[in-house]
């Protein structure tokens, strides 16, 4: 195998995480149990220089997943090591390495950029001639120069798209995970998103990316992981899917099928 | 310690830099007891130094009327100093035929009292003479009747004279009154250790309640919050920079009502803020800043703690009211106290302590450094344990997240 030549970056083994459900929640998903399992076993690794997909109906246990990679929630059962760190007890640690962006993560949008950008950077504690190189770089990168100092409530959603992916990258970290990455924009800024993770997996880090479009899994990922139900029902280099002569759409869609026919069981 | 600066100074920017926070957290507390105390202050003098009142009088006599009048210098037709009767009252002389107007008058309540006395009074008089008085006035109007007593103690006065002039000397009681000379401190302390205690930790409530469900439910509701706890600080590092950044901005609001309030005083009570800061040294000011700022972070932990068990501004607000509301009861408890309780364990409870301690340092109670000791030390300890459940609520994902 190839992969084994590169560094596991995220190694996720046996991730449980269950929720516990309100009556109100239980009469919404239409269900009579208490806890719902969002996330079911879950084991992948992600590596150094790829960028891995984890694709997935709404509701799959994505964005779950995501955020116990990245300290936000913890795992019921489990363990995550990101950069060889557990999330068990080295939580700050793991921050320091990881980029993480959701959608679920605002920012105050009464400051501006600029400022946003300085107070993330001491509490990353970067050093403030990094950090205003990196600011230079950043802002540069994405057109942020120009509204640096325009409060982030007046700034259009791609502009903020933007904004947060150059706070999320300040400490330079060398894993990033990116729940729904170009949700809600339009395709210019889009192109300009995949075109900066690409990049950043050309420059060595471990990309792991939540999506439901499968061109997006198409065009950047190296790997994909396929979840339904909070399970991983396929997990296999990108290339394999064509390989074993389908396409990634019908593949889903077969998983899926299969998955409701275990459930319904 | 880096950590607690940046997000102390973050929240602080919040503030200070919008406009709109600084005029309602800062400037608007104290213009708005101000501009409130100053109407009230002109509302009572005026009901208090309303007109002297309106007498019509029936036969006046030289001798009654010197006793209602003031004499002051004033100068007689050549420009000569000379002393002439000033009267505190609208009093005009009628005769009999006009009384029934003026009685039909006050009983509408537009004039106030009408004396009748008999023609000739002081010319008639002689041994055995008795002469009726009439003394008419409308019960039902507050300045008729202040006229009314005003007026009979007068005529219980001129009584006297009268009775001299006929009998000779008449006293057999001579009265002699003596008091301790009155104290202007004493009665200035009194006064601010019952009103005080309660304003202080209203407006330290009120300064923290007007920015602390904004600073930790707010951001909960609005998802900054989740940007914050993925950053590698600690959550104790973020509970008490947030807690710090509060309490100075809840110091400076409730320092901003204070200011209305002394401001405010000369024209409530009619004396000047030099008076009122002159009963009160350095040490005093020192004890009870020292006392503030341990109360206000009690208060601001308490906000807190509320705030992030919320899950959205308005929760935080309806939760935080009942807290309000006993803090208030509880500054009230100082208005039916004589001084400050003296048992220190008294000192352990938060709230009670800061009035209770306020109190003493009022009515420069010679143990109030003491109490102000023990109140600090048991606000710090709540504060601590209000911070570290902060803490932990920070971890819990379950607060945090909660949907």
């Amino acid at each position: 195998m190839e992969e084994s030549n590169m560094e596991a970056k995220i190694v996720v083994t046996d991730l449980t995480k269950t929720f516990r459900l309100s009556k109100k929640q239980q009469r919404i998903e239409r269900t009579t149990e208490s806890v719902k399992v969002a996330v079911d076993h879950l084991s992948f690794e992600a590596y150094q220089g790829e960028i891995f997909g984890l694709l997935g109906p709404n509701g799959a246990g994505k964005t779950t997943t995501l955020r116990c990679i990245s300290t936000l929630i913890k795992a019921d059962s489990g363990d995550i090591y990101v950069d060889g760190h557990g999330v068990r007890n080295e939580e700050t640690e793991i921050r320091k390495r990881i980029g993480f962006l959701t959608s679920d993560l605002k920012l105050e949008e009464f400051f501006t950029p600029n400022y946003l950008f300085d107070y993330f950077a001491r509490l990353h504690s970067v050093d403030p001639e990094t950090a205003a190189a990196r600011k230079a770089d950043l802002f540069g990168k994405f057109g942020i120069d120009r509204f640096a100092e325009v409060k982030v409530g007046e700034l259009s959603t791609g502009m903020r798209q933007k904004v947060q992916i150059a706070l999320a990258l300040i400490h330079d970290p060398g894993v990033i995970v990116f729940d729904e990455p170009t949700n809600g924009l339009d395709i210019l800024t889009a192109k300009v998103v995949t075109d900066y993770l690409r990049e950043l997996r050309d420059a060595g880090k471990a990309i792991i990316i939540s999506t439901h479009i499968f061109s997006l899994v198409e065009k950047i990922c190296d790997r994909v992981g396929i979840i339904v139900n909070g399970k991983l029902k396929w997990c296999k280099p990108l290339a394999d899917v064509k390989a074993s002569g389908t396409d990634l759409e019908q593949l889903f869609f077969d998983l899926v099928a299969e998955e409701s026919r275990e459930d319904s069981r | 310690m880096n950590a607690i600066w940046t997000i102390f100074k973050k929240e602080w920017d919040r503030v200070i830099k919008d406009k709109r926070l600084v005029l309602s957290v800062m400037l608007l507390p104290g213009l708005m007891i101000f501009l409130i105390y100053s109407i009230m202050g002109n509302v009572i003098s005026d009901f208090t130094a309303q007109e002297p009142g309106q007498v019509a009088i029936v036969n006046p006599s030289a001798g009654f009327t010197a006793l209602y009048s003031t004499p002051v210098w004033g100068e007689d037709e050549n420009g000569d100093p000379v002393i002439v009767f000033e009267e505190k009252a609208d009093v005009i002389a009628i005769s009999v035929a006009e009384a029934q107007t003026y009685r039909d008058r006050i009983d509408a309540g537009d004039w106030d009292l009408l004396i009748v006395f008999p023609e000739n009074l002081e010319a008639d008089l002689a041994p055995g003479y008795q002469a009726n008085i009439e003394v008419y006035h409308n019960q039902n109007e507050t300045q008729s009747a202040t006229v009314q007593s005003r007026f009979s103690g007068y005529l219980t006065v001129y009584a006297e004279l009268l009775r001299q002039t006929v009998y000779g000397e008449t006293d057999v009681l001579m009265l002699q009154t003596d008091s301790v000379e009155y104290d202007d401190e004493k009665a200035m302390g009194m006064m601010m250790s019952t009103l005080l205690p309660m304003l202080v930790v209203m407006f330290l409530f009120s300064g923290a309640m007007s920015i602390g469900p904004e600073s930790i439910a707010g951001e909960k509701e609005r998802g900054t919050m989740a940007t914050l706890l993925i950053m590698p600080v600690k959550r104790s590092e973020i509970a008490l920079g947030k807690v710090l950044s509060l309490s100075v901005l809840a110091l400076i609001s409730a320092l901003s009502s204070f200011l209305g309030i002394i401001s405010s005083l000369p024209k409530m009570m009619g004396m000047e803020v030099s008076q009122v800061l002159a009963i009160y040294d350095f040490a005093d000011l020192a004890l009870m800043l020292v006392l503030l700022f341990s109360t206000v972070f009690v208060i601001v932990g308490l906000v807190a703690v509320v705030s992030a068990f919320s899950k959205s501004l308005k929760e935080a607000g309806t939760l935080i009211m009942p807290l309000y509301l006993i803090t208030i009861v509880i500054g009230i408890t100082s208005m039916f106290s004589e001084g400050a309780v003296s048992g220190w364990w008294f000192y352990l409870l938060p709230m009670y302590n800061t009035v209770q301690s306020l109190t003493a340092i009022l009515l420069s109670d010679s143990l109030a450094p003491w109490y102000v000791l023990i109140t600090v030390a048991a606000n710090l300890a709540v504060t601590a344990g209000l911070v570290y459940l902060l803490t932990r609520m920070f971890h819990s994902e379950k607060i945090m997240f909660a949907k």
